[in-house]
């Protein structure tokens, strides 16, 4: 057994005894995730259903300092919900209702357990959608969503925590507290133009409250839409054609992705890339509500094009397969929504480093991962994605491994961290991290900003029970 | 194999044997949700009938099997009841399966039947499995009848009439023979009425499907020895079931090859064509073969069952053979075909879990009212039994009838 018996009974008293668990067989798929960070089981598991119920447990655990971990689907590859130090895994997949999809404003509110599936088919009822990554369809919109989550609007929008308009919020202490217009009136359109306490919550890793509810901005379904692509033989020139066609904010999302990445699944070991094959592949989606206005942005795309061969820039004309046109359209999609275009069958491990960098910066640090990975025989299977805002985006390297040997293990995790080792200092900002990649990034932090951290940090939650250790401070 | 790798417990032959397909599942919780993009409409919806009720993560989906799998041949668990709880209320549904897409998707349902192949060995086996299993070694079925009687749903005059050599030996099945006989009995009927080349075997055996399912490979062998040996006593040259238990016990467990690295489940040396009955009228029906007596003015909806169904991927041949009845007018539950909703029975899950079994028939039944249909329909005696039960339960206005009682009442003159 895991946490003990006097615990339990009160966390049953919250959830009812069907909800609430020590029993180790019942817990121990929540002791691990895809990647390398080492498993450590939960001592309680427990399913709220209700905002009372949260609280119910936050203030037990607070009396009890015990940590809590908030979960959804587990699906993070940053190993964000294994319980560093035990604890409460609040499993959160039973509040699963869609409160509200106002198409007159604008909106959706949502619970944390609605997947994207079932996001994404009450959406498309009425004509919407949402920001949608690929990930499987399973996973937490709004876990993805407060942890800078990349949905495939990213170049006409930005990222998805880019898209919430309203949240309430379930303090570590056991208060509640709306932020946004749905503090002031049930209209959860806007967290403009209060102070943005919103940011008390976005990407912090569920380590200073349970979200339960989000309002998020959704967009109206635009019936045209084409994929268009190039390849290239440098990351130098895939880039530079990126950030050309970007700078005009006509397309939806532009991505480039390595020969590794384009593989499915991406071979494993290192395997060489064949002498003639481009070493780049770029797709980029236009969508638009006429055939005309996809005619114009094609015709843009096509001068952006030649304009940077005229400068020099070398690009070789591309078609996509159907199929994985298909999957830059239909999402999200079981196409790539899976697993298997990464990790299908060299057992089991998957995880990456990435993500946050400049775009001046993706080549130079593509150059110096690829080194790292061929000298550590694994695939660069990189992607670079420029999101809407400055030039920035997605630089992201990912990584199947084999976890029945530990020395493969080993090796990937690794190699992953040389990766963020290097790029940190070239403006690399990892993503959903996991603790070992935050030990690295810290190394080279401002200490006002570690400071102003830890004081918020210890602000919101004085006894330290949320999620901890996932920040690389406290 | 797997066995060889130095952090797998040996002891467990049949998981470790399955190790390196277990080790391909990623964790990526793909299997918890049904999902497909439409151009017009997503799909999206729970599957695991498991993860619905019991929503803890070590009840939902492979991800679950696996997980426990990897537990147990790591040493991180040991078989307990709460082990042999999460192994056994899996109903062998295969809705996990249906969204994994890693290189453990063969596996995955021998994995679940790995499993519980384990739980044997350690006495972790819900009392009332252990009590059929006994009973099915004298009688040759689980329903704790005799063997003897068999054959009792069948009409002397039928009986008599039936050919000692003929192209189809008619499978019954143990659900047919001695819970669900008005289906035997319409199926009998309706071959008659169009001229099937049929007997019925004086020596039927379960067709082992529940010994498969839960993990008692050996015993099960022994009963598709002697079922193999039907054919040739009847000079027949293939099977026809009612059941999808049966056609799949038939066609896949007792001759299909396994995927690359298993050892075979059995070892016996069999190969017959293995046709579902609404498989043979709706080749008829195409033919033109089919005269139609009367009308059947009734809005029906169809159950998938998942062993006719995603296991054996038959989805459009019980329609057809709806969709041509006069008058009936035939409607779809959201959760269809590869993405239908298990009745809650299979997997020994109704013997040893009744009421978590009735209420995820109930969640179906609920399903097919929605769709305004009178009429809930299936090609599966055992399906047939759970949802009617829980027809009766709910005080459902819905009739159960299986598409060959639907059938005969309009074959009639
Ligand atoms: C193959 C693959 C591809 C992926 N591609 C993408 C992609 O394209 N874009 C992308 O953004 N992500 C991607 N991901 C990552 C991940 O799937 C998403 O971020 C996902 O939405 C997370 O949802 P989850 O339910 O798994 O969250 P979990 O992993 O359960 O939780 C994620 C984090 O949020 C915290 N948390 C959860 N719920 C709450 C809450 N209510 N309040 C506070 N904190 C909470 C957890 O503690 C954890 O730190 C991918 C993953 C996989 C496996
Ligand atoms: S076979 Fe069915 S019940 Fe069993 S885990 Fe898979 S989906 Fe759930
Ligand atoms: S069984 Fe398949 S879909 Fe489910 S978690 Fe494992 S790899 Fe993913």
């Amino acid at each position: 057994m895991g946490g003990n018996d006097r615990i339990l009974k009160q966390l049953q008293e919250i959830v009812g005894p069907e909800y609430a668990t020590n029993d180790e067989a019942l817990m121990y798929p929540y002791s691990y995730d895809l990647t390398w960070n080492d498993p450590h089981m939960p001592d309680y598991v427990v399913l709220p259903k209700t905002v009372e119920q949260i609280q119910r447990i936050l203030r037990l655990a607070n009396k009890e300092r015990i940590p809590v971990v908030p979960y959804v689907t587990g699906t993070n590859i940053g190993g964000l919900c294994i319980p560093e130090e035990g604890g409460i895994l609040m499993d959160l997949k039973r509040m699963d209702q869609i409160l509200e999809i106002n198409t007159e404003v604008g909106y959706a509110v949502i619970e944390p357990g609605v997947s994207h599936a079932k996001f994404s088919a009450a959406l498309k009822k009425h004509g919407y959608e949402f920001g949608w990554g690929v990930h499987p369809a399973s996973a937490s919109v709004l876990a993805m969503a407060i942890n800078h989550g990349i949905g495939h609007l990213n170049g006409r929008f930005g990222i998805n925590s880019q898209m919430i308009s309203s949240m309430e919020v379930v303090l570590p202490t056991g208060e509640v507290a709306k932020i946004g217009s749905c503090a002031y009136s049930n209209s959860w359109h806007s967290l403009y133009p209060l102070p943005m306490l919103a940011g008390l919550f976005i990407g912090w890793l569920g380590t200073t409250g349970i979200v339960t509810k989000l309002g998020v901005w959704i967009s109206k379904i635009r019936p045209y839409k084409d994929v268009l692509t190039i390849a290239a033989e440098s990351a130098e020139d895939i880039t530079k054609y990126m950030v050309a066609w970007r700078d005009l904010e006509l397309c939806d999302e532009v991505t480039a992705v390595s020969w590794w990445l384009a593989q499915v699944p991406i071979p494993y070991p290192y395997k060489e890339k064949p002498a003639d094959a481009p070493e780049w592949f770029s797709y980029t989606v236009i969508s638009g509500w006429s055939e005309e206005e996809l005619a114009y942005k094609r015709k843009m795309w096509k001068e952006v094009v030649e304009r940077e061969r005229a400068k020099g820039v070398k690009l070789i004309d591309y078609e996509y397969p159907p199929e994985a046109k298909r999957g830059r359209t239909e999402l999200p999609s079981r196409i790539v929504g899976s697993t298997k275009n990464y990790s299908k069958a060299c057992g089991g491990g998957l995880a990456w480093p990435g993500t946050f960098t400049p775009c001046k910066s993706w080549p130079i640090i593509y150059n110096k991962w690829k080194e790292i990975y061929i000298r550590h025989n694994l695939s660069p299977a990189v992607r670079f994605t420029d999101f809407r805002g400055s030039h920035y985006g997605m630089l992201r390297l990912m990584t199947p491994f084999d976890k029945r040997d530990p020395k493969a293990v080993e090796n990937a995790r690794k190699a992953m961290k040389e990766c963020v080792e290097v790029g940190v200092p070239l403006g690399l900002l990892p993503y959903k991290p996991p603790v070992e990649y935050w030990n690295i990034m810290n190394k080279y932090a401002d200490p006002g900003w570690i400071m102003l951290l830890t004081k918020i940090k210890d602000c919101l939650d004085p006894n330290h029970i949320m999620n901890p250790g996932k920040l690389g401070v406290r | 194999m797997g066995a060889e790798h130095p952090l797998v417990r040996k002891d467990y032959e049949k998981l470790a044997e399955l190790y390196n397909y277990i080790s391909m599942c990623t964790h990526c919780s793909n299997c918890k949700y049904l999902y497909e993009y439409g151009a017009k409409e997503n799909f999206a919806a729970i599957g695991c009938p498991q993860g619905d009720k019991f929503k803890l993560d070590s009840y939902f989906g492979s991800r679950a099997k696996s997980s426990l799998a990897r537990g147990l041949l790591k040493d991180k668990l040991q078989f307990t009841d709460s082990v042999m709880h999460a192994v056994f209320t899996c109903t062998t549904c295969g809705a996990c399966q249906q969204m994994c897409e890693t290189d453990f998707k063969p596996a995955i349902m021998r994995t679940i039947e790995a499993l519980r192949a384990e739980a044997w060995r350690f006495g972790k086996v819900p009392e009332a499995i252990k009590r059929w299993s006994n009973h099915i070694k004298v009688e040759r079925n689980p329903y704790m009848e005799k063997h003897s009687d068999r054959l009792n749903w069948l009409p002397n005059s039928v009986k008599e009439s039936l050919p000692k050599k003929a192209t189809y030996v008619y499978f019954v099945g143990c659900t047919a023979s001695y819970r669900q006989k008005q289906i035997a009995l319409a199926t009998v009927n309706i071959f008659k009425a169009l001229g099937v080349d049929f007997t019925v075997a004086q020596d039927e055996w379960c067709c082992g499907s529940p010994l498969f399912r839960t993990g008692q490979w050996e015993l099960a062998k022994e009963f598709a020895e002697h079922n193999a040996t039907l054919l040739d006593r009847y000079g027949a040259e293939g099977f026809i079931t009612s059941c999808a238990g049966c056609y799949k016990a038939l066609k896949k467990d007792y001759q299909e090859g396994l995927p690359e690295g298993y050892k075979d489940k059995l070892g016996i040396n069999f190969e017959a064509k293995v046709l579902h009955s609404t498989q043979v009228i709706a080749e008829m029906i195409r033919k033109g073969e089919v005269e139609f007596k009367g009308k059947f003015e009734k809005v029906v909806t169809y159950h998938d069952p998942c062993h006719l169904g995603r296991h054996c991927e038959v989805y459009e041949d019980p329609r057809e053979v709806l969709k041509a009845i006069p008058g009936l007018k035939f409607v779809e539950m959201p959760r269809n075909r590869k993405f239908s909703f298990c009745c809650g029975a299979g997997g020994g899950v109704r013997a040893a879990f009744p009421e978590y079994s009735l209420e995820t028939a109930a969640k179906r039944v609920a399903e097919a009212e929605e769709t305004g249909a009178e009429i809930l329909t299936s090609t599966c005696p055992f399906c047939y039994r759970n949802l009617s039960d829980a027809i009766t339960l709910a005080g459902s206005k819905m009739k159960m009838m299986d598409v060959t009682e639907i059938l005969s009442e309009v074959l009639k003159k």
